[in-house]
C-alpha cells in the first residue's frame, strides 16, 4: 500500500498536474490566439472595454445576482465555488507538501476555517445534485458530466475530510488517502478537456463576445463566392 | 412558482399556424412563419456547406470554440427569458436553443467531436434537427437579456443569429422580411416599404402643411440638402405609420436651426440583415454609408427605431472604414444634446398623463442610451414612472429580432413573446408608453390591442412635438401664412 501512496504521491501526481496545467495552458491559447485572429480581421477594432470588464466584474462578485433568479441554487453554486478554489489551494497539509516537494509556501488557511469550507464545499457539492436532479429546466438541459462533475469533487473533500479528522485505523486512512489522491488526479486529468476549463475561460467570456461580434468587413463577397452564389438575387 | 405561464387555452390561440399544411408537407418546414420555396433536398448536408462557408469568413468560430468549453447548463438563463416564462416549455430555454447550433460545430467542425462522431457513427446533423432550428430561432426575439444572467458568459443572441444566418443560407428566413429586403436592395424604390420618392416628398409637404396649421411654424423636411450636419435615416415605415415621430423630429431641427436632411437617393434605416443574414446586413449599412457620403453629410442620424440605431452605429464602423467610418448617432442624442444646451424648450403642462419609458432592446441593452430619454420625459411630463426592470435589463417588447413584421405570428407575439411585458405595463399603470423604436412600436400598440390594456403607444418625439415651445421669431403670422398658402 505504502508503494501505491508513493506512486500517487509522486509520478502521478506529476503527471495528472502536468497534464492540467499544460492542459489549461493549451486552452487558454488557442481561445486567446482565435480572439486575436478574429480582432485581427475585425472591420471595427474598437472594443467597449468598460463593458466587457463591467460585466466580466459582475459574474467575479455575483452578489447582486443572487436574488435576481434561482437564489437558493445560486447560493449553493457560489459557497459551492468558494470552498472548491480556497481549500485545495490553502489547506496547511497540502502547502506542506509543496514546501517540501519544491521549496515553495504560502499562507494557509487556519484548520477551524478550513474544516468548515470542507464541510460546507460537501454539502453545497450535494444540494448543487440535488437542485440539478430535482430542476425541471437542469435536469432537461444536463449531459452525463453535469451530474457526475458535483460526485466527482465530492470524493477528495470526503476522503480529505476523513483522513484529517477522524481516527480511523492506519490501514483504513491508507485506502482513504489512496482514494484521495487518486480522485483528485482524475480530476486534474479531466479539466482541461471538460466543461471545468472554464476555470480559466471565464475572464474573457465577455471579450469573445465582443470580438465575435466584430465582424471582419466584406465577407458579403466572400461567402457568396464560397458558396457559389454571386450575383444571385436576395 | 412561474406566474407568467400562459393557459393552456391560450396556448392553442398562440401558436395556431396561418400556414396551409400542404405548405408545411411540400416544404417539409413545420414552422409558423411563411416561407419562399427553396430546395429541400440534401438540407442538411446545404446547412453544413453554408455553415463552413460563413465560419471561413467570419469571427464566430472564437465565440463558439469559447462556449462548448465553458457552457455548464446551469439553466439560470431560463429565469430571465420572456418567451420560456410564457411556455413554460423547456425547449424554449435560450441554453437549449443554443445547444442546438453548438452540437451540431462541436460534432462537424471540432476534432474531438468529428472522431467521436466517428468511432461512435452517431451525432451527425439531420433534416429533423434543421427544421427544430428554424422553428427554435424564430421562437426567439433576440432580447439578449438571457446574455446578462448567464454565469459562463454565453451571448445566446450572437448564436440565434449566426444560426439564422445560416438557414438563410440554404432559403430558410422569414418570408416578409425576405420580400421586404429584396425591394431594398432590388426594387424599384429602394426601402422596405416600397415608397417611391414622389410620394415621399408629397408625404413631407403634407407633414409641413399640417405643422403649419398646428403650430404656426415653418417646419420643414429638407431633402438632398448637400453638406448638412445629420443625414437622416429613420425606419421608412414611420413615413406610414409614425408620422408624429417624425413631425417632432423635424420641429426639434427647427427650433435648433442645424442642418439636417434626408436623402431621396436612400432613405430607410430599416436593416433586416440584422435580424437574419450578415451579407444582407453589410449590403444595407452600405447604402446608409453610400447616401451620406453622396450627400457630404457630416454624421448619420437615425430616427426612433433600435434596430436601426445599433445595425447602423455597431456594424457602420466594420462595413465602411473602421476608425474612419461616418459617426453615427441616435436622434434622441441630438435632441437631449440641444435641450442641455437650452436650444430645445418643453412645456412641462402639456402631457399630464402617467407616462412609462420602454428601452428597446437593441439601444439599452449595452448601455447605450438608458438615461437620455428618461431626462427628457422628467422634464416635460408630469406624471412619470419606470417600468421595472429597466435599462440594460429591461423586457423585450415580444417583437424583437425581426419577429413584429412577422404579421402571421402575431398571436405568438403579443400572446408568447409579449406577455410579460404586458405584465409590466399593466403593473405600472401608465397611460402613456414612449417606445422610441418603430419595432417596439408596432409589437406594443398589437400587444396592448390584443392584451385589452389601457394604455396609448407612442415615440418620444411624438410627446416632444406635442410641448415643443417655439421662439416668437419662428412663428408665422396669420397673414404671412395665408400669403404662403397662396403662392
Amino acid at each position: 500500500m505504502d508503494a501505491w501512496l508513493e506512486f500517487a504521491r509522486g509520478p502521478l501526481f506529476r503527471l495528472s498536474f502536468g497534464v492540467m496545467m499544460l492542459g489549461l495552458l493549451r486552452v487558454l491559447l488557442l481561445d486567446l490566439y482565435g480572439a486575436w485572429e478574429a480582432y485581427r480581421r475585425a472591420g471595427d477594432k474598437t472594443l467597449p472595454w468598460g463593458y466587457i470588464i463591467r460585466r466580466t466584474l459582475v459574474w467575479f462578485f455575483p452578489i447582486n445576482k443572487v436574488f435576481k433568479g434561482r437564489p437558493f441554487y445560486s447560493i449553493c453554486s457560489i459557497l459551492f465555488h468558494i470552498g472548491l478554489i480556497l481549500v485545495p489551494v490553502l489547506l496547511f497539509a497540502h502547502i506542506q507538501l509543496w514546501e517540501s516537494g519544491v521549496g515553495i509556501s504560502w499562507p494557509a488557511l487556519p484548520k477551524p476555517v478550513a474544516d468548515w469550507l470542507t464541510i460546507s464545499t460537501i454539502v453545497f457539492a450535494l444540494a448543487l445534485f440535488i437542485g440539478r436532479s430535482f430542476s425541471r429546466t437542469s435536469s432537461f438541459l444536463s449531459r452525463k458530466q453535469d451530474y457526475l462533475w458535483p460526485l466527482l469533487l465530492l470524493l477528495p473533500f470526503v476522503t480529505g475530510y476523513v483522513c484529517a479528522n477522524m481516527s480511523v485505523g492506519a490501514s483504513t486512512y491508507q485506502v482513504t488517502m489512496l482514494i484521495h489522491i487518486l480522485s483528485a488526479e482524475l480530476i486534474f486529468v479531466l479539466l482541461p478537456f471538460t466543461k471545468i476549463a472554464h476555470c480559466i475561460l471565464l475572464p474573457f467570456s465577455q471579450f469573445v463576445s465582443c470580438v465575435a461580434w466584430r465582424f471582419p468587413a466584406d465577407t458579403d463577397d466572400a461567402v457568396c463566392t464560397t458558396l457559389n452564389k454571386k450575383g444571385a438575387p436576395v | 412558482m412561474r406566474t407568467n405561464q400562459i393557459s393552456a387555452e391560450q396556448r392553442e390561440k398562440a401558436f395556431v399556424s396561418a400556414r396551409k399544411p400542404e405548405v408545411m408537407e411540400k416544404q417539409k418546414l413545420d414552422v409558423r412563419y411563411h416561407v419562399e420555396d427553396f430546395d429541400v433536398n440534401d438540407r442538411p448536408r446545404r446547412f453544413l456547406e453554408a455553415f463552413a462557408a460563413i465560419l471561413k469568413h467570419s469571427n464566430y468560430r472564437v465565440a463558439l470554440d469559447h462556449f462548448i468549453r465553458v457552457s455548464a447548463k446551469c439553466s439560470r438563463c431560463a429565469t430571465t427569458c420572456q418567451v420560456y416564462q410564457a411556455t413554460g416549455d423547456p425547449k424554449d430555454i435560450p441554453c437549449y436553443r443554443s445547444e442546438l447550433l453548438l452540437s451540431v460545430y462541436r460534432r462537424h467542425f471540432t476534432m474531438g467531436g468529428m472522431l467521436r462522431g466517428r468511432v461512435a457513427g452517431t451525432g451527425h446533423l439531420t433534416d429533423e434537427k434543421v427544421q427544430e432550428m428554424a422553428d427554435s430561432f424564430y421562437d426567439c426575439t433576440a432580447c439578449r437579456r438571457c446574455n446578462h444572467e448567464c454565469p459562463s458568459g454565453i451571448d445566446h443572441g450572437l448564436i440565434t443569429h449566426l444560426g439564422r444566418y445560416i438557414l438563410s443560407e440554404i432559403g430558410i428566413a422569414p418570408r416578409a422580411l425576405v420580400v421586404s429586403t429584396r425591394e431594398q436592395l432590388e426594387g424599384a424604390s429602394g426601402n422596405t416599404s416600397a415608397i417611391p420618392v414622389p410620394a415621399l416628398i408629397d408625404t413631407l409637404e403634407f407633414l409641413s402643411e399640417d405643422m403649419l396649421e398646428e403650430k404656426h411654424v415653418n417646419i420643414a423636411f429638407p431633402l438632398d440638402v448637400e453638406g448638412s450636419e445629420f443625414v437622416f435615416f429613420p425606419a421608412v415605415s414611420d413615413f406610414l405609420m409614425e408620422a408624429e415621430t417624425l413631425m417632432g423630429i423635424a420641429a426639434v431641427f427647427t427650433a435648433t436651426g442645424d442642418s439636417w436632411t434626408t436623402g431621396t437617393g436612400y432613405f430607410d434605416g430599416i436593416n433586416y440583415g440584422l435580424f437574419y443574414s450578415d451579407r444582407i446586413l453589410e449590403r444595407v449599412v452600405k447604402k446608409i454609408d453610400n447616401e451620406t457620403r453622396r450627400l457630404k453629410g457630416k454624421k448619420v442620424l437615425i430616427g426612433e427605431c433600435g434596430h436601426a440605431s445599433r445595425s447602423a452605429k455597431q456594424f457602420l464602423p466594420i462595413y465602411c472604414g473602421g476608425d474612419k467610418a461616418l459617426p453615427v448617432i441616435n436622434i434622441m442624442e441630438y435632441t437631449h444634446k440641444v435641450w442641455k444646451e437650452g436650444r430645445l424648450k418643453l412645456d412641462p403642462n402639456v402631457i399630464t398623463e402617467k407616462v412609462a419609458y420602454h428601452d428597446p432592446c437593441n439601444i439599452a441593452r449595452q448601455g447605450w442610451i438608458i438615461d437620455k430619454p428618461r431626462e427628457l420625459l422628467k422634464a416635460f411630463c408630469k406624471d412619470y414612472v419606470e417600468l421595472t426592470p429597466n435599462g440594460e435589463d429591461a423586457v423585450c417588447c415580444g417583437g424583437g429580432g425581426g419577429t413584429v413584421s412577422i404579421d402571421e405570428i402575431r398571436p405568438y407575439r403579443t400572446m408568447v413573446g409579449g406577455k410579460v411585458k404586458a405584465d409590466q405595463i399593466r403593473e405600472s399603470g401608465c397611460k402613456i408608453l414612449v417606445a422610441p423604436c418603430a419595432n417596439c412600436k408596432k409589437q406594443l400598440k398589437e400587444l396592448v390591442e390584443d392584451q385589452k390594456i389601457d394604455c396609448e403607444v407612442a415615440g418620444l418625439h411624438d410627446l416632444i412635438y406635442k410641448a415643443i415651445i417655439f421662439d416668437d421669431s419662428l412663428k408665422v403670422s396669420p397673414d404671412e401664412k395665408q400669403t404662403g398658402e397662396e403662392e
